[in-house]
Order: C-alpha cells, then structure tokens, then sequence
C-alpha cells in the first residue's frame, strides 16, 4: 500500500511556506472577531491547547522518532506545579506559565536520559508511559501537596493588565476571549520555535536521526545532545500549556492531566492530521475537536472514537489527513504540468 | 524438472533482474556463478517465493509456483539452504533437524530421516544436543544442508555455502553436495566461487547485473577465456 | 519488629501476586518474542477475561467448570480475529515497530472505553470459585490463593513442555529467531503470529478470571496489571518466557513485601521504582538479548 503513496509530496511538507503560516495566525486571530459566542470560544481554546500539545509531540516523535506515550506527564507538570506555586508562594500566573515550562523542561532531561539510550520505539513507549503513571500515583497519594484525587480548587486566574497601556483587559469566568488570546499567543510562539528548530541545522539533523540513527551517527551528528534539545523544548511548551490550563479552568485533578486517555487523544489528532508535517498536528486537533462538537450525540464516546479513529488511520492513512491533501496537491500541479519541484 | 522462463523482478520500482531463463533438469548438479549483486541471491528467493515476480513463470515439475504462498514450497519438493545458513541458533543440532521435517508429510517420519542424515553428517551426530549458535562456521553449513534435507526434497537450492568458510572445509562441504547428487537430489548450486562450483557441477549459468550472460557445460564454462578472466583470476 | 507470621502471609501474597504478574507478562512476552512488538490492548484480554466470568457466573448462572473454558475459548477467538484483520495488514509494511504499538493503544482504549458504555462503569462482584481456607503452618490460606497457584504452574509445565516437544511449539520457536528460516521450513509464519496472538490473549484472561473474585471486575482493571506486566517484561528480558515467570514472582514479592513498609497507595511506586533500576543497571533484563 505504501508503493501507492507518492513520496515525494512529501517533500513539499518539509518546507513549509511561512506566508502560510502567517495566514493560518492571521485567521486564529481574526476569529473571536467573528464567533462571539462563548461556548465554541471556550472550544476553541480547547483546540489550541491540544494542537499545542499534539505539535509539541509531533516534534518529538515525527522529527526525532522517540516515540514517548508520556507527553501528557509535562501537561500535567506544567499544571500543577504553577497551580501550587500560585496558590501556595502567591506568584502571579503569569509567572507560572514560563516557570511550569521550564519545571517541565527540566524534569523531561531528567528521564530524558535513561530514555534515550532505548533504541527500540516499543520500549521508549512503555519507560515513558511508566513515567507518566508514576506522576500519576505520587500526584494521587501525595495528599498533603496536591490534596490528591480531591483535587485543586480554586486556582488563581490571569491578573489584568492594560494592554499598551490603553486597552484594559480583564480575566474572569465569564469572558472566554482573552483566555484565547492568551493560549494563542502560547501556541503561535511554540509554532514559531518549532519552525525555526525544524529548518535550522539542528532540524536537519533531527529529520536525519528519524530516518537512521546509525547513518546518523556514523555521520558525527552528536544524536542525544539533539534529542534531548528536542525533548527539552517539547515538553517546555507542554508544560507551559498546561500552567495555561490549571489558571483558565482553575480546577485540577490528576486524572484530567495524567492520564492515559489525555496521551491517546494526544496521539489520534497527530496521526490523523499527519504525523512529522508542521501542520498535521493543528490540523488534526481542530478537525477532531470541533467534529466531535457538532456531533454531540457522539461525545459520550470520546474515548472510544478516539481509539478506534487511532486504529483506522493507522490502517488505511498512516500518513494522516495533511499529507493525503499534499498528494492531492501535488497530482493537481503535476496535471496542470506545474513540473517537478 | 525447474524451468525460469522470461522472469522479471522488482524491489518495489526499481527492476533487479531482466527475462531470466534457466532449466534444470532432474538429477543434476547445476550452477549459477556471478559476482556479487549479480542477482543470484535475488533469484533463489524468487523461486522460494519469499519475492514476488512481476512478470514470468516458474515451472516446477510442471507445477507454476507463482500464485504460492512461500510456505508451501517445500511440500512441493524443493527445499533452499539460504544464504549465511540461517540456522536457529538458540535451538539445538537435533530440534534444528527435526523443524526441517515440519511440513506434514514428513513429520511422522522425522525420526527415520534423522537417522538418515546422521549418517551422512556424523559430526552432527556428536554434537546432537548441542546449541546451534555455538557450532563453528562449517558445522553450521553442514547443518543447514542437513536440515534442508530432512523433508526428502527433490530439488535442492544451496545459496553461496562456500561464503566464510576455509577452503578445506569448502571441499568436505562440496564432497557432501555430490554425494547428496548421488542419491538422487537435483542440485541447484549458487556461488561466488566460481572455480569449485563449476568444477562440481555439469552445466552452469552465469548472472550478471540481473541477466544471465551465459550458458552451457562446466567444463566448457571453465575453459571459457571470458569466465577465466572475470571470475577465475586468471 | 516485623511480625514473623505476618511476614509469611506477605510472602504468600507476593507469590500469588507475583504468579499472576507472570502470567499476565508471558504473554506478553510471548508476542514480542514471536511477532516483535508489543501490545498494548492486552490489559483488555485481562479486563474481559474478568468480564467473561462475571457474565457467565453472575448474569448467566453457569457453573464455573463450564464458564472458565469458555470464556478462555471466546478471548483466544477475539484475539485471532483482532489480529487477522486489525494487526497482520501492517506486517509487511515499514514503520511496523510504531504501528503496531499504536494501533494495539487505539484497541485497547475502545474496548476499554466499549466496557464502560455498554456494561457500566460499577465495580461487579464475582464469587470465589473456591470458597473456604485451610490451615497450613498455623495460617489460614484460602484455597482461591492456592488455586491461583496452581493454574500458574500448570500453564508454565504446559508451555514449557508445549515448546520443548510439540509441532506447533517448535515452530514457534524457529518463528521467533528467524521468520524467513521458518517459511523455508514450511512454517506459515502469519499463522503461527495468530495464533501466538490468541494465546496470549487467553493467559491474560485467565489471570483476569484468576483475581477478578479478589479485586472485582470494572471497565479499567486492566490498565495496572499491563502496565505491570510492561516491566515485568522488560524485568525478565524481552521474549524471555522464563524472564517474565521470573520477572513476575520478583515483581510481586517485592511489592507484598513493600506494604510492610509503605501505605497500600504508594506500592504502586515500587514496580516503577523497578523500572528504573533495570533500565539504569541492565536494560536487557534479567534473561534478554542485546537487542534492547
């Protein structure tokens, strides 16, 4: 089935017009304008904050290959650890969102390490997971500091600010709007970093580990300083969406951070958009998000959607939704005798 | 007995080998020689069908192999001693034979077979419970063909067995091979070694880049000024 | 100090857990040996063998004697078709290391998430199949424990013996260490895959059956003892069938005995704190190969 993928259109993923981009940032900013409403405000946050979370694995497992299955343990870091911080030390969130990244970043090289020295994806998948529920179990059974599957309440929200100093901007729970705002802005820097680590010389070198890791490294590419980079930078910006989501929801509980049903919708947005594109990942989390909105009926079986969606794309479109679109793409430019690129 | 008639090969778009005819006919020793990439491995796993052809038939004894499944080709009477051995390492001399008569037509009769090629193969007879990862290079190639003979085959492929192996060793292996001929198995022998497999064969082919290039008797292979030059050294 | 007799009835309790962990973890190694990777739907093998028996004993009124069979019956038919039509498409295509460990999580959250929706969410009681204690050594030992086992050491002697001397056991082992070698032999490989598949299917089951009467049966009783049954595979080395038996006492001896020591929620930690230890020490396991 693969002979019948023509790969090279996807060479035209790897390269990414930045006038796309820019456009794609144009629309998401250009939308609260359009939907007032918020319910499907609050949605599309929603969306944002997983096609931030499904980009920030992509890079880590369709840039670097580590294929993690605990991506969701940097979200729930990130969560927690600004929530406690804000309510315990009274930092502002602000303050948080940079500081549960960076709790998250730090954490990721410390079992970075033992990860990458695993070649085989299967047993990656399972220390990272082990990971993940390890969090979860110290999360439940530390009661004293995370009040345990009580949960967190009452966690401080956004502070206002005046917009250069003209516009004034207020966080409450009724108005969704800035919140959106907020985590766009989180998800347009994340894209943007991972653009330019994608297209530098360190991207390249990522791309070369996914397809080899011996040629790679019979190529003096230095691989675990790389992967850890990626690691670092992807669970940063999972741990910055999660501060995000502790202070706009302000409620926490383990299982809505740390659990495995976050890391396999996680996984079904990113294959279904297109797993190692740029914008698979977004993709993916907009359509299955928003999909499942309209039909309502069917959000009852989340879970079961989502897994058996997992099952489908991995049979019949492994290379997800973006790069059937490429194809099409590119037979249509190739019809109209656009010429080889 | 196995006729290659018009056989085309592809690894995925890229074509390996080009209109390939070969006959063996029954109870000889024939040879296929070429350097290496020449197609000679590809070929025998085309036969086996552990490659698919795009275009061509295989004729064994009259039957088309084409439209079967790779595992039922043994039954069918034609049994390969891959490339590099492939014996299974963590499994002792004997169960390496006895998986060799797994097909069922054999399997009642394993026991029978293996005195058999005990006798043929008494090395093997000594180190019966031996793992066969710890056998030294030539015992394994002598395993290899044993095990390839349990299921009574009537046809035999062997894919480069002098590859690694000193020439001593090389010459009891190909002793083997003839008196293996003698009682009766076709041989189809692939090698590298240009010089042995001509001198133990009758007839020979020679491959080169996915075509075969040549044909006729051995001796009149070895005699050939061209074959001299390009694969006998001299 | 620790209670002597208190120590004994955690050994015991380490043994059973641990017979359990290494019956779940075989098959799971059992896959990886044969097919190479892993699975992780097999939780859900756990959770409907445990399923299995409340429907049959509870809902259905059947006998156990005739309930436990089917049920192991039913989970080995599940696992054939799940892998003919599900898994065996991705064999021959590239990126079979990821593929398959995602689509076996994309299965095993639906049926999971399928328990949940259509057969509820409450944890269901299940009787004992053998009620009653007996007296050993001053103890009471019931006979469920005993019987747990049991079933252990049978099914380790059955395989063992299974892959020593039948057909079907060898060429499974001639399949695990070198597939192509086997298809020369005559070995339908994929066959073998299948069926390698439903049996291991079936050994999570019957440890579901096995410890559904002492921790009840609900939607998600199979993600710990995956989870689990993961380390205790990498534990006893990847493929290693006496490596996971292994791997699993340990695992479950360690655990019993950590409760003396720590509260019942943190014990959890103790097999994560295992993972790490291997994967630090010696990544290949206790009986494995360098192909970690």
């Amino acid at each position: 089935m693969d002979d019948q993928f023509d790969h090279r259109s996807l060479k035209v993923l790897r390269i990414i017009s930045p006038n796309l981009i820019g456009g794609i940032f144009i629309i998401l900013i250009l939308l609260p304008l359009l939907i007032r409403n918020e319910y499907y405000i609050n949605v599309l946050t929603i969306c944002l904050i997983f096609a931030t979370l499904a980009s920030t694995w992509n890079l880590m497992v369709g840039y670097t290959g580590i294929l993690s299955f605990g991506h969701q343990a940097f979200y729930g870091l990130g969560a927690y650890f600004s929530a406690l911080l804000t309510m315990k030390l009274h930092l502002s969130p602000w303050l948080g969102l940079p500081l549960g990244g960076l709790f998250a970043g730090l954490l990721s090289l410390a079992i970075g390490f033992p990860c990458l020295r695993l070649r085989i994806a299967p047993y990656v998948a399972i220390a990272t997971l082990a990971f993940s529920e390890i969090l979860l179990v110290i999360c439940k059974n530390w009661v004293s500091l995370t009040r345990g599957e009580m949960g967190l309440w009452g966690i401080p929200t956004f502070s206002d600010l005046v917009l250069l100093n003209l516009i004034p901007i207020s966080f409450s729970k009724g108005a969704k709007i800035p919140y959106y705002y907020v985590m766009l802005t989180i998800f347009m820097v994340t894209m943007v970093f991972i653009y330019f680590q994608m297209n530098s010389k360190v991207g390249l070198a990522l791309r070369s580990i996914r397809e080899d890791q011996d040629a790679a490294s019979s190529l003096g590419v230095n691989i675990t300083r790389y992967k850890l980079t990626a690691f670092f930078t992807s669970s940063f910006f999972a741990g910055v969406t999660g501060s995000f989501y502790a202070h706009y929801i302000m409620i926490l509980a383990p299982d809505s951070v740390f659990s495995v049903g976050e890391m396999v919708e996680i996984v079904a947005i990113t294959l279904v958009g297109g797993i190692g594109t740029f914008l698979g990942p977004t993709l993916g989390a907009f359509a299955l998000i928003i999909g499942l909105e309209l039909l309502r009926g069917l959000k009852d079986y989340r879970l079961m959607i989502y897994g058996a969606m997992l099952v489908m794309v991995i049979l019949l479109m492994p290379h997800g939704i973006l790069a059937g679109i490429y194809q099409i793409i590119f037979k249509l430019k190739g019809a109209i005798g656009y010429g080889d690129k | 007995m196995l006729r290659v008639s018009d056989l085309h090969v592809y690894y995925g778009d890229a074509q390996v080998l080009w209109g390939i005819n070969l006959n063996i006919a029954p109870g000889e020793v024939c040879t296929l020689i070429g350097a290496n990439g020449g197609g000679k491995t590809t070929l025998l796993k085309t036969i086996c069908r552990l490659l698919p052809t795009r275009k061509g038939s295989i004729l064994l004894s009259g039957v088309d192999l084409k439209d079967r499944e790779p595992h039922e080709i043994l039954s069918l009477g034609l049994s390969m001693v891959p490339e590099g051995r492939r014996i299974f390492p963590s499994m002792t001399v004997e169960e390496n034979l006895k998986i060799g008569a797994y097909i069922r037509r054999v399997w009642g009769k394993k026991d029978s077979q293996l005195e058999k090629n005990y006798k043929l193969f008494p090395r093997l007879e000594e180190r019966r419970q031996q793992l066969a990862g710890t056998l030294s290079g030539g015992e394994r190639q002598m395993l290899a063909i044993a095990r390839a003979l349990m299921s009574n085959p009537q046809i035999l492929l062997l894919d480069e067995p002098s590859l690694g192996l000193a020439p001593k060793i090389v010459e009891h292996v190909m002793e083997t091979v003839q008196a293996i001929n003698q009682n009766g198995v076709t041989i189809l022998l692939v090698e590298q070694n240009a010089n042995i497999a001509l001198r133990v064969s009758q007839r020979g082919y020679v491959i080169e880049s996915g075509r075969i290039v040549m044909e006729g008797g051995s001796d009149a292979l070895l005699n050939n000024q061209r074959i001299k030059e390009a694969y006998l050294g001299l | 100090m620790i209670h002597f007799s208190i120590l004994i009835e955690q050994l015991i309790n380490g043994l059973v857990l641990g017979s359990m962990y290494a019956l779940v973890a075989s098959g799971l190694t059992l896959i990886w040996g044969t097919m190479k990777m892993l699975n992780f739907a097999h939780g859900e093998f756990y959770m409907l063998g445990g399923f299995g028996l409340y429907f049959g004993i509870v809902s259905s009124h059947l006998p156990a004697w005739i309930t436990l069979p089917l049920v192991l019956i039913i989970v080995f038919l599940i696992g054939v078709l799940l892998e003919k039509g599900l898994i065996a498409p991705l064999l021959g295509r590239p990126g079979w290391d990821v593929s398959a460990v995602v689509i076996t999580l994309g299965i095993g959250i639906f049926i999971q998430n399928f328990a949940f929706k259509f057969w509820g969410g409450d944890f269901q009681n299940v009787p004992y199949m053998f009620e009653g204690t007996v007296k050993v050594f001053k103890m009471n030992l019931a006979w469920h424990r005993i019987y747990i086992l049991a079933i252990t050491l049978i099914v380790i002697i059955a395989f063992w013996q299974i892959m020593k001397r039948t057909r079907f056991g060898m060429a499974m082992r001639a399949t695990a260490q070198d597939n192509e070698a086997a298809t020369l032999m005559g070995i339908p490989y994929r066959r073998i895959y299948r069926i390698t598949f439903g049996l291991s299917a079936c050994l999570a089951a019957l440890a579901g059956t096995a410890l559904a009467p002492i921790f009840s049966v609900n939607p998600w009783m199979g993600s710990g003892p995956m989870i689990k049954a993961f380390i205790v595979v990498i534990l006893g080395g990847l493929g290693s069938f006496s490596g996971a038996i292994l791997g699993g006492l340990i695992m479950g001896l360690t655990e019993s005995l950590s409760v003396l020591f720590l509260t019942s929620g943190w014990k959890d930690l103790t097999s994560f704190l295992l993972l790490i230890l291997i994967l630090v020490i010696r990544p290949s396991g206790l009986f494995g190969t360098k192909e970690w």
